[in-house]
């Protein structure tokens, strides 16, 4: 090879033809997707995350949680995601149009948060996800930093969580957590997605991937 | 042409090192401070995978921001100066002139290191990005793109002047590293910081980022020293030459498709996961390729050599486990494993590291003038990589297996998982801790040699 | 620096110069056509190799492309041709998220189908829920008022609401459906009610206000 700028441009075309086939062809199909309005509902999907949500997402994001969580559920048969009763039907495009930053998660060392907020028979609610946060469970860390541990002025706050055992706070000091803790939370409890869309419905036993 | 030179003086100087010697030690210097600082960060990193209590009240070394700053510190830091500064080295050499714009170099080489270190301490506050590769806050990224250009730009001016028009393999791959990271960052930086795509796009456009950073970027930085040092060092030509270029071509072309691994079962159309899957196939013919052209790293000896035949081996055999995992039957027990893991850090670590090593063992004798100081640090850095790569990727591939059988079994909870996975994340810690050691005795080693060097200049201009 | 024995580790030795090196690659590239005319057999195996995976990429990729629709998430399916057709729900899925949604049936009813004691009847081996589909379709669609007998207890100081177009406005489809999910959840085995059974009785019934539990008892 002995043309520099030859080599240049094959450089150029090289980087190009990737970038054009896989970015160009996905925002062409993906970039305008529209929310799905369901009749039968009445209301369109997906929703929009509240304020405090889209807060919470921003702590989500910073203490970088997708190190260990995936927020996509893939379809039945491939993987036992569906019956560990993490979502009804595979996670599509469609479920993240209104999220700012999409985070997918490269790890599962913990579960699948999807549809955290709509699992059955019981989702887990604010008070359960803050004491988790508290006291950590397995391999997720303790994220003490979340909460403050402060001395009782007067009346014990509302929000002051209930511990038992060895996480309990000292006589006369409560745990209480801080407006991070409560923007994460909110943004966990945000995450439903118990809707259809046309191109993903929760498929019935008998039709099985494989059937057309 | 003449016939075959007479061999060279065993520091084989040539005046290329005058001027570009101390921007470029300043690089190496750099990297490696930057390799201590990241492997200490994969060993908190590591640790918490099995002691969770480790630094869990800490808020800048909480997991998810310790791996983060872990792989920016490894990938821009480590990678991105020693890559550099050794592809300067060699498109001097081969272009056969004296490296101008050195200062431009080391200037660019300053606010390089500011520029990550600016990223390190906005991950660690609290401002990532979450994009994985990509993890540095968007205020701290133009700042790198413009100290790229400024480092980059004695490089392009020693391929552009060269003396011979014909372009060896290691100057195609050098020159492919230099230009076409600017252009992925930026646009990088473009599509996922400050215009961001709308939803799931994020993930498409974070794909192609990653792959092409990895098969455009660093990939040719290992190889563009690989190729150098191997003939150099045999003193015979590559094997099989005339398909070089063919494999060339093909990591560039191919490499960017490959971005749609991690996506497949994901909520993208199938269709990017395909593509995905079939390019990871077609690249198998550019490690065949690599390795039939680089395969006398096997026969000869001597220190650089062995660590770039197992950054060969390591190279090559990433490839076919990419291409393997990338089988949607494989992916859907391996994905959002520790194998992933495992391939990453033997892509990463294994092939480009291992090939950066050899290359930096060939070349620092040439630009301080001295061998190195050391011989026990340096086969004690040897024997550690070798082990302590060899017991990470083992380890991180057994806990990637343990967890996916685990994860395919809907009854099992994640507490089993963790208990089944922690014996394993215990050896991949003690390989994090081997590795560190081994790289602290090269950073020791490097500081001695080109310290000593100095010493003797000096002694040298006060006694003449 | 010379005084260092040639197997020496810490220099590793150029057996060639950077001149030597490019010269011999160079003559390599330009070399002349082989007039010996026989075969290399690398570049035939590396011609065979390389075939192999295009051959491999070009059938993989011609299998499950989707053909490059957005809307195929499974690769093994192909975009259909005809007119979207009609698509059905897991009747079970949608049963069970219309039971679940707060303000539907599991509030009172509770999410284990055993409601509370004297206030909300259980639906976990009740007679009603297992018996004739008529009966409970109506108390859906149009409510229940009054005393009522659920396995041999009394009930009645609360009211059920409807969920029909005079309440809730449920459609036919998710009344047949979370019908057909609590006649086979918990302890129930009955079997499933259809969309058609509920249109029908919904078009029968309309507007018709709370209903009693003889009303109930005279329907078959």
């Amino acid at each position: 090879m002995k043309n520099g700028s030859l080599l240049f441009l094959g450089l150029f075309a090289a980087l190009g033809f990737s970038w054009a086939g896989i970015v160009l062809g996905s925002n062409a199909q993906l970039a305008t997707l529209p929310a799905y309005y369901d009749q039968g509902q009445g209301q369109a999907f997906p929703r929009r995350p509240s304020g405090v949500a889209a807060r919470g997402q921003l702590v989500y994001q910073d203490l970088n949680c997708a190190a260990c969580h995936t927020q996509q559920v893939r379809r039945p048969g491939f993987g036992s995601d569906q019956a560990r009763g993490w979502g009804d039907r595979q996670s599509v495009a469609r479920d993240y149009i209104y999220q700012t930053a999409v985070q997918l998660g490269e790890f599962r060392i913990g579960p699948d948060l999807t549809n955290l907020a709509g699992r059955k028979p019981t989702a887990p609610d604010a008070v359960d996800l803050l004491t988790l946060l508290y006291s950590g469970q397995g391999a997720m860390p303790a994220y003490s930093f979340l909460f403050e541990n402060r001395k009782i002025s007067g009346q014990p706050s509302d929000h002051a969580l209930r511990l038992t055992g060895r996480l309990k706070a000292a006589p006369g000091r409560e745990i209480v957590p801080t407006p991070r803790a409560e923007a994460l939370v909110a943004y966990l409890l945000s995450l439903n997605t118990s809707f259809d869309y046309p191109e993903s419905i929760p498929a019935p036993a008998a039709q099985a991937e494989g059937s057309k | 042409m003449t016939s075959a030179s007479p061999t060279p003086s065993p520091l084989d100087e040539t005046a290329i090192e005058t001027a570009g010697r101390d921007p470029l030690v300043f690089l190496l210097g750099s990297s490696l401070a930057w390799l201590l600082v990241s492997g200490a960060l994969a060993l908190v990193a590591s640790i918490q995978l099995h002691r969770p209590e480790f630094f869990a009240g800490c808020p800048i070394f909480t997991y998810g921001r310790a791996q983060a700053l872990q792989e920016t510190a490894f990938i821009y830091g480590w990678v991105a100066n020693a890559g550099l500064g050794l592809v300067l080295w060699i498109l001097g050499r081969l272009g056969g002139a004296v490296l101008r714009a050195a200062n431009w170099t080391f200037v660019g080489a300053i606010f390089w290191n500011v520029g990550v270190t600016a990223g390190l301490v906005g991950i660690a506050a609290g401002d990532a990005t979450a994009l994985p590769r990509l993890e540095m806050p968007g205020y701290a990224q133009p700042l790198l793109l413009a100290a790229y250009g400024s480092i980059a730009v004695s490089g392009v001016l020693a391929w552009a002047g060269r003396r011979r028009p014909v372009m060896f393999a290691a100057q195609w791959y050098a020159v492919a590293a230099l230009f076409l990271f600017p252009w992925i960052f930026s646009v990088g930086q473009v599509m996922l910081v400050w215009v961001p795509v709308h939803g799931v796009l994020q993930a498409i456009v974070q794909g192609w980022f990653a792959q092409s950073l990895w098969t455009l970027w660093m990939a040719p930085l290992g190889l563009a020293g690989a190729y150098y040092v191997v003939p150099k060092v045999t003193g015979r030509v590559l094997p099989a030459y005339d398909l070089a270029s063919l494999g060339f071509w093909c990591l560039l072309f191919i490499g960017g498709w490959t971005g749609g691994r991690h996506l497949i079962g994901g909520p993208v159309p199938a269709w990017i996961s395909t593509v995905a899957i079939v390019t990871s196939a077609i690249l198998l013919s550019h490690y065949l390729i690599v390795w039939l052209n680089l395969r006398g790293a096997f026969a000869g000896g001597g220190n650089a050599l062995r660590f770039i035949a197992f950054g060969l081996a390591a190279y090559v055999l990433g490839g076919f486990v990419d291409a393997a995992t990338a089988m949607r039957a494989i992916a859907v027990r391996t994905q959002f494993t520790w194998f992933d893991e495992a391939q990453q850090q033997l892509a990463l670590y294994g092939g480009v590291s291992m090939l950066i090593f050899g290359t930096l063992y060939f070349a620092v004798p040439r630009l301080t003038g001295r061998p190195w100081a050391s011989t026990g640090l340096l086969r004690g850095h040897l024997v550690l990589s070798f082990l302590g790569l060899i017991l990470l990727i083992g380890a991180l591939a057994g806990a990637g297996l343990a967890q996916g059988a685990d994860l395919a079994n809907a009854q099992l909870s994640f507490a089993t998982i963790a208990a089944d996975t922690r014996p394993w994340l215990r050896f991949a810690s003690v390989a994090q801790a081997i590795l560190l050691l081994g790289n602290f005795m090269l950073a020791v080693n490097f500081a001695r040699t080109v310290g000593c060097g100095k010493i003797a200049a000096v002694k040298e201009a006060l006694v003449s | 620096m010379s005084q260092l024995p040639p197997d020496d580790p810490r220099l590793d030795r150029a057996a060639q110069s950077d001149d030597a090196l490019l010269d011999a690659h160079e003559k390599l590239l330009g070399r002349q056509p082989d007039d010996q005319a026989h075969y290399q057999l690398l570049p035939l195996v590396m011609l065979f190799v390389v075939s192999g995976c295009i051959l491999f990429a070009a059938t993989y990729l011609n299998r499950y492309s989707g053909h490059f629709d957005p809307v195929i998430y499974n690769e093994n399916l192909l975009p259909s041709k005809n007119a979207p057709v009609e698509i059905k729900v897991d009747p079970i899925a949608l049963g069970r998220r219309v039971f679940n949604t707060p303000g539907y049936c599991a509030t009172c009813h509770q999410p284990t189908g055993q409601g509370i004691p004297g206030v909300y009847p259980p639906l976990a081996g009740s007679e009603w829920v297992n018996g004739p589909s008529a009966r409970v379709i109506r108390i859906v669609l149009d409510g229940l008022q009054g005393p009522v007998h659920v396995e041999g207890k009394a009930f009645g100081s609360a009211v059920m609401p409807a969920f029909g177009p005079s309440g809730f406005n449920l459609s036919d489809e998710q009344i047949a459906a979370v019908l057909t999910y609590v006649r086979q959840e918990w302890t129930n085995k009955s079997p499933a009610i259809a969309e058609d059974t509920v249109a029908k009785i919904h078009q029968q019934v309309a507007d018709h206000k709370a209903w009693s539990e003889t009303e109930l008892l005279g329907v078959k």
